[in-house]
């Protein structure tokens, strides 16, 4: 819709007086019937068609457009007698409590009235807020006695929800209407209520507005009948009991009567606005489920603001189940066809691309790449079929907008739920593909969470040029390698990548030039000159490096012995890169992995992002065609452990389990030493504990004696691609001491576990130990007590991510104003300043290094291999 | 496992269904409960006694319909299913209209539908071997246990709830708050109490154990009930409790606060003898619980009310005669004991968790309590059209005035929305036919009533006593997890038996009655 645009320069909130609400109304309602027997609307009803049209073809009577498009328009009831508005109960209460009686000026003297109007005329100069002196004045305004007209007041006070109680006597709302229109506008003005745009007394209600039949819209139900919307409902309730009112009021029925419709009268306009409001039973249909009213429209997670506003279903989106493709670029994801021929792109036709855009058109709506629609400068849409494209294309004109399928090159946002951080929402560029998955470089799942297990995303088209750029600018995947959370990377290696790296480069693995150079087509990468000769691992990863890059660390397989023998290291692990050179040193998680890639970070603080989404690509491609080269498997022999391993195992094992009935004995025969601060039992468990768990780690070590680098899962727990030495411990020699909220297994019979053991019994097995290894297989006590284990697990992975949410929620309501100024300071969106330089250091996260502000071991490396040449 | 260990499983099998508990108390509530709340239900009573029904015995005919064109026909669950109809019993009820003193001859009513469990004892798949099934259309391999409501499966899953008629105990707080409570869920004929009794330092001055049940607003002192209950004196209060010093003086000191209240004059006391005193004590107790229950109402009524309250809504499953106060009496004498022995550490508060302390309720039960109140509805029902006829001149007759709809509906709404009375939801459920597995995996969920929105991490956890009746592994992911159980494989729910017929055995036994050891 084109338009002037305008700018907002001020939004007022007032009450609506009881004259604008009759202006702005069409039509008078006065009947409690909406539909006859015919089934049209009646007049003067709640469903009349002045007030507006839902259904499509019907033209609405005042403004005359048709269904779809006429918003509604308000009507009016008149109310027989005053009623208070529930959500200005408690103001209502505070200006009676405020004002005199009698004269209806505000309880202070002319002396406090005069300073606090200079206050607030200050206050509306400096565009503060005066919230917190108008409070100040509601606590200083109660006297006993009036100051202007020395007439002794009564204490007021409110009987939840809308009756105010003067004394012992209860005030009627056109009583309280009375007073509150005697209040003189500069009093109403220090009471809070700005007279420019509200009057007190138009808190109290004799006219109360209809909302539009758009905004309660009756639905029909499968049989054919008519249901009608709650406030619908509600509408009828009052326009009933304001009907029986006025016939009592002028019968002259006997005062307890019109008191008692006035007061029902009350309870359902209370309902309408808020059928929640504490002190009054819900207003309920007749199956008993409470009403929807006007404040349940608005409140909570369902309602208007969280779930319409602040978040709303949109068009131009698509989801669907994601699948991982290693040969797109991180940068890049893969949509189906048919998504690409769905949503949709609009451009502007200008002379420069009309040749382009009417090829789209000649493809037409099945043909990708296609365009679907055509829209005119005066806005008419046109869709695009086979037998007219041809009309369509000769009628085109710069100035026309042109939707046309998604292709190559777009750029889309992509996001997967929850969206916990910012990099749950990043910019790809499309690569179309063939069948039904959207396809993902799996060095990007880290950030998104993401898992191949059915997982599904969503994709969202930028409809405008400005978006796109930005989006370009701003949230391309590579911008995000570095996460702002710990300064490292967040987007790098994963598993195979890993381990395919490693073997690619670790000593003696040697390639013949040919095979060399496969891996290197595979890759991507622009190819070498040849040499003629074989090659090694390390040289062809240097072809990947930038030819200046100096880095020197360990890698993810060292020791960490105690003697660090540097370059002379027997695993390999001394990683130095000298000139874009690996020269020593095995590539493994250190290097390029996801959560703490050392090259991938230096490469992107020194390069840029353009080289390290060009290094994490080509780098990645080529591990796999490393791993692709050598092949990788593993089976259940890789845990395999010889017998006299098994024995050594057992024979520890065993050793360890009589040291804790020796603990116990002492602790029996209390000569137990209790730890400092501790009780004795607390001290056994922990010393039995920490016995326990230095059985099932020496085990393990004596596991892995038996455990050479020519094994693959050593191999993937060592480099760090996935798994732990712990779990080729539990898999091949003792799986450990199983714990319940930190403790072992205490719960359960009385003073014993199971029934199969005897009561008091604390010893190894009886608490939870597992004896066995997962492949000698559990028997069926130790079993259970790891279900135990496992069971604590789920169960805490399940609380966790409901609570999780909800923490997040809060903590964006509480940051999102906050923003850094040109100054340097931190402030929300009045002004006031929350820190005075961002993070008291100033550093932005994702460019420090792993948190440190300057890293300056890395710039004395610098100058000392600068001076060295 | 040993080969030689399967065969045991197989033996299992060969005698035993995978969904046996439903179907044997399904059977037990249709053969035994049901005639039990029929003739527990209060008769029918019109115009002071002018009138009266008697009711006789239930029986249950196998299911058949009436076509369009007014033959019948038996109905097969197959049909059923297929024709969007109810599997149910005609229920026909022996009743009689007894007027004055002439009781007129019972005539066999027919009072609703009951819908039938597959496989059950009144079920037309009883007892048919492999091939007759099929030829009635029936899977041999389905394993019965569930319901056919308006043409839908449904299956009602067994609830697991903290025993009832058990005294538990649990600490409010740290150990050092010092606060502690008893609950005991007294349910008899379906109508549930719960009855608790804390112990906590009151915030000004006042006793420091109350007790609270239903329809009396508020709690009140210990002491005071066990006064009403008729321990007259500060002795017998006493010494019922403990025999330990510390929990004595504790029970003194509520004694002393509580006759404050009571504005007791001294002199009066003096001239009294010992049953005078016990008496007065007795009055003034019974007098502060009337003053709680209907205020403002004459003394008279009062009392009459307060004692009603205690007999019938304090502890119900002791009994409700007037003559069971004593019972009581040492019944929460009993409790206090436990309490403070949970406050004086001398005793650990229940595990919640612990098996023991729970009870599951099958199909059976859960039909119980529906059909309890369809059935007191329908009496209701019944009075209100018989005394409309009566209004009208008519004779009442029985048969007329029964309108069979009320029964029906009430428990066929019941199984086809999960709404049952109690205000659970969820307790019937869209039996889950995805493969063989889930149908049987459904028919053996034990389902926990607590809530899913809060954490609960120990009654999700699997708690030991659980090995061997529920599975470990078998449990939902997600906000159901740990709360949603699986019965184990080689499970047998054993049916709850008469607590008469226990006290008699061990009465013949030699054990002592506590009333009578407390009386001597």
């Amino acid at each position: 819709m084109k338009g002037i645009l305008k700018k907002i320069s001020q939004i007022n909130f007032g009450l609506m007086s009881p004259e604008d609400i009759r202006k702005m109304s069409v039509t008078k309602i006065v009947t409690p019937d909406t539909y006859d027997e015919d089934g049209y609307p009646i007049e003067a009803g709640l469903m009349d068609p002045r007030l507006g049209v839902i259904d499509p073809g019907l033209k609405c009577r005042t403004c005359g457009s048709k269904g779809g498009d006429c918003q509604g328009h308000f009507g009016s009831i008149n109310l027989a007698r005053p009623v208070i508005h529930v959500g200005f109960a408690d103001t209502i209460h505070k200006t009676l409590r405020s004002t005199c009686r009698s004269c209806g000026r505000v309880l202070l003297d002319n002396n406090e009235i005069k300073n606090y109007h200079e206050k607030i005329e200050k206050m509306f100069k400096n565009e503060e807020s005066v919230n917190n002196l108008i409070k100040e004045i509601y606590t200083v305004a109660r006297k006993d006695k009036c100051p202007h007209c020395e007439e002794e007041q009564e204490d007021i006070k409110i009987d939840k929800p809308v009756s105010i109680v003067e004394g012992n006597y209860k005030l009627t709302p056109s009583e309280v209407r009375e007073r509150l229109e005697k209040i003189p506008d500069e009093d109403s003005l220090i009471l809070g209520v700005n007279p420019k745009v509200a009057r007190p007394e138009w808190t109290i209600l004799t006219v109360l507005p209809v909302p539009p039949v758009t905004v309660r819209p009756s639905i029909t139900l499968e049989t054919g009948e008519r249901s009608e919307d709650d406030l619908t409902h509600k509408l009828v309730d009052i326009l009933r009991i304001n009907q029986r009112l006025k016939e009592n009021m002028e019968a002259g029925a006997p005062q307890l009567i019109v008191e008692d419709l006035w007061e029902l009268l009350q309870y359902h306009v209370t309902t309408y606005f808020d059928n929640e409001a504490s002190g009054v039973p819900p207003a309920r249909h007749r199956s008993g489920r409470p009403l929807k009213t006007l404040a349940q429209r608005l409140k909570g997670k369902e309602g208007r603001f969280r779930s319409n506003l602040s978040g709303k279903r949109v068009n131009f989106s698509a989801r669907t189940v994601i699948s991982p493709d290693p040969n797109l670029s991180i940068n890049e994801v893969g949509v189906p066809e048919i998504i690409a021929k769905e949503v949709t792109v609009p451009v502007y036709v200008t002379e420069w691309n009309m040749e382009e855009i009417k090829k789209y058109i000649q493809n037409g709506p099945k043909v990708h790449p296609g365009a679907n629609y055509v829209i005119r400068p005066d806005e008419r849409k046109i869709r695009i079929y086979e037998e007219t494209k041809d009309t369509v294309i000769e009628k085109l004109e710069p100035g026309f907008i042109v939707e046309r399928h998604l292709k190559d090159g777009d750029i889309v946002l992509f996001n997967r739920q929850p969206s916990l951080h910012r990099m749950s929402m990043m910019a790809h560029e499309v690569k179309v593909l063939p069948y039904k998955t959207f396809r993902l470089n799996l060095c990007v799942c880290p950030p998104y969470n993401a898992d191949f297990d059915g997982d599904e995303m969503n994709m969202h088209v930028f409809q405008t040029e400005e978006s796109r750029a930005e989006a370009k600018s701003l949230m391309r995947v590579q911008e995000h390698i570095l996460s702002p959370r710990f300064g490292g990377p967040i987007i790098g290696g994963i598993h195979d990548h890993i381990s395919g790296a490693y073997l690619l480069t670790r000593e003696g693995s040697i390639f013949r030039e040919e095979e060399i150079f496969q891996m290197l087509k595979h890759a991507k990468v622009p190819l070498p000159k040849k040499t003629g000769k074989n090659w090694t691992g390390k040289q062809l990863f240097s072809l990947l490096l930038p030819d200046d890059l100096n880095v020197v660390y360990r890698a993810e397989i060292c020791r960490k012995c105690d003697e660090c023998l540097k370059k002379e290291c027997k695993n390999d692990s001394y990683v130095v890169i000298e000139d874009g050179v690996l020269k020593s040193g095995v590539i493994d998680d250190k290097a390029y992995g996801a959560f703490s890639g050392k090259i991938l970070d230096h490469i992107v603080k020194e390069y840029g992002t353009d080289r390290a989404r060009e290094f994490l690509d080509s780098a990645t491609k080529l591990a796999i065609a490393g791993i692709m080269k050598k092949g990788f498997t593993t089976s259940t022999n890789d845990e395999e452990i010889p017998q006299e391993a098994r024995e050594r195992i057992e024979e520890l094992l065993d050793k360890a389990e009589s040291r804790v009935e020796r603990l116990i004995e002492a602790y029996k025969n209390d000569e137990l030493e209790p730890l400092p601060g501790r009780s004795m039992e607390e001290t056994l468990e922990m010393k039995i504990m920490q016995v326990l768990g230095e059985a099932r780690d020496k085990s393990g070590e004596i596991a892995e004696i038996y455990f050479g680098m020519e094994n693959h899962a050593v191999i993937m727990a060592v480099t760090g691609a996935r798994g732990s030495m712990l779990n080729l411990t539990q898999i091949a020699a003792c799986v450990g001491q199983q714990s319940v909220r930190g403790g072992r297994i205490k719960r359960g019979y009385s003073e014993r576990t199971l029934p199969h053991f005897q009561k008091g019994e604390l010893g190894a097995r009886a608490r939870g130990f597992v004896h066995s290894s997962y492949k000698q297989g559990l028997d069926p006590l130790e079993f259970f007590f790891h279900a135990m284990g496992g069971r604590e697990g789920l169960v805490d992975t399940a609380i966790r991510t409901a609570q999780s949410g909800y923490m997040q929620r809060r903590l964006v309501n509480a940051l999102q104003d906050l923003s850094v100024n040109p100054d340097r300071t931190v402030r929300d969106n009045r002004g006031i300043i929350i820190q005075t330089m961002y993070g008291e250091d100033g550093v932005d996260p994702a460019k420090s290094d792993y948190g440190k502000v300057v890293d300056l071991d890395r710039i004395i490396e610098e100058i000392r291999i600068k001076s060295s040449k | 496992m040993k080969k030689s260990a399967w065969g045991l499983v197989d033996a299992f099998f060969n005698q035993y269904n995978l969904v046996d508990h439903h179907i044997k108390s399904y059977n037990d509530f249709v053969n035994n409960r049901i005639q039990d709340i029929i003739d527990i239900t209060e008769p029918i009573v019109l115009e002071q006694g002018e009138y009266s029904v008697k009711t006789g015995k239930l029986e249950i005919r196998k299911p058949f319909t009436k076509e369009a064109d007014g033959s019948k026909s038996m109905v097969y669950p197959t049909e059923a299913r297929l024709r969007n109809l109810t599997y149910s019993a005609h229920m026909y009820l022996d009743m009689a209209l007894i007027k004055g003193d002439e009781e007129q001859p019972p005539e066999k009513v027919y009072i609703g539908e009951l819908p039938l469990m597959l496989k059950s004892d009144i079920c037309h798949l009883n007892g048919l071997s492999e091939r007759e099934l099929i030829a009635k259309g029936e899977d041999p391999q389905d394993p019965g246990g569930y319901f056919i409501v308006n043409g839908s499966e449904r299956a009602i899953v067994t609830m697991e709830e903290i025993a009832p008629n058990k005294i538990i105990l649990e600490r409010i707080g740290e150990v050092e708050d010092r606060r502690a409570r008893a609950i005991v869920t007294s349910i008899k004929s379906g109508f549930r109490a719960r009855i608790t009794l804390e112990y906590r330092k009151p915030r000004k001055k006042g006793v420091f154990l109350r007790i609270s049940f239903p329809y009396v607003p508020g709690e009140i002192p210990l002491v005071v009930l066990l006064r009403a209950l008729g321990m007259g004196t500060d002795e017998e209060i006493v010494t019922s409790v403990s025999d330990e010093k510390d929990m004595q003086f504790l029970l003194i000191d509520d004694i002393e606060t509580s006759n404050q209240a009571f504005n007791i004059e001294p002199k009066e006391l003096e001239e009294m003898t010992l049953k005078e005193r016990r008496d007065y004590f007795i009055h003034k107790a019974v007098k502060y619980i009337g003053n709680r229950v209907a205020k403002g109402m004459t003394e008279e009524y009062r009392i009459k009310r307060a004692e009603d309250v205690i007999d019938r809504y304090l502890l119900p499953h002791i009994g409700v005669e007037p003559e069971k106060r004593e019972e009581k009496a040492i019944y929460l004498a009993e409790m206090t004991e436990m309490l403070l022995q949970v406050i004086f550490e001398v005793r650990e508060p229940h595990d919640k968790d612990h098996y023991t302390n729970k009870r599951l309720r099958v199909s059976g039960d859960l039909m119980e309590d529906l059909f309890r109140v369809a059935f007191t509805s329908l009496t209701r029902d019944m009075t209100y059209q018989l005394e409309r006829s009566l209004a009208r001149g008519k004779e009442p007759s029985v048969k007329q005035a029964v309108r069979s709809d009320v029964l029906t509906e009430n428990i066929k709404h019941a199984i086809a929305t999960g709404n049952w009375v109690g205000g659970r939801a969820g307790v019937s459920q869209l039996l889950d036919r995805t493969s063989y597995m889930g149908t049987l995996s459904h028919l053996r969920r034990v389902v926990s009533p607590l809530s899913r929105s809060q954490p609960h991490f120990e009654a999700r956890d699997l708690h030991p006593t659980q090995f061997g009746k529920i599975c470990p592994n078998e449990t939902p992911e997600g906000p159901n997890c740990g709360l949603v159980k699986n019965l184990a494989l080689l499970v047998k729910i054993s049916e709850g038996s008469e607590p008469q017929e226990i006290e008699d055995l061990i009465k013949k036994m030699g054990v002592l009655d506590s009333l009578v050891e407390a009386k001597s």
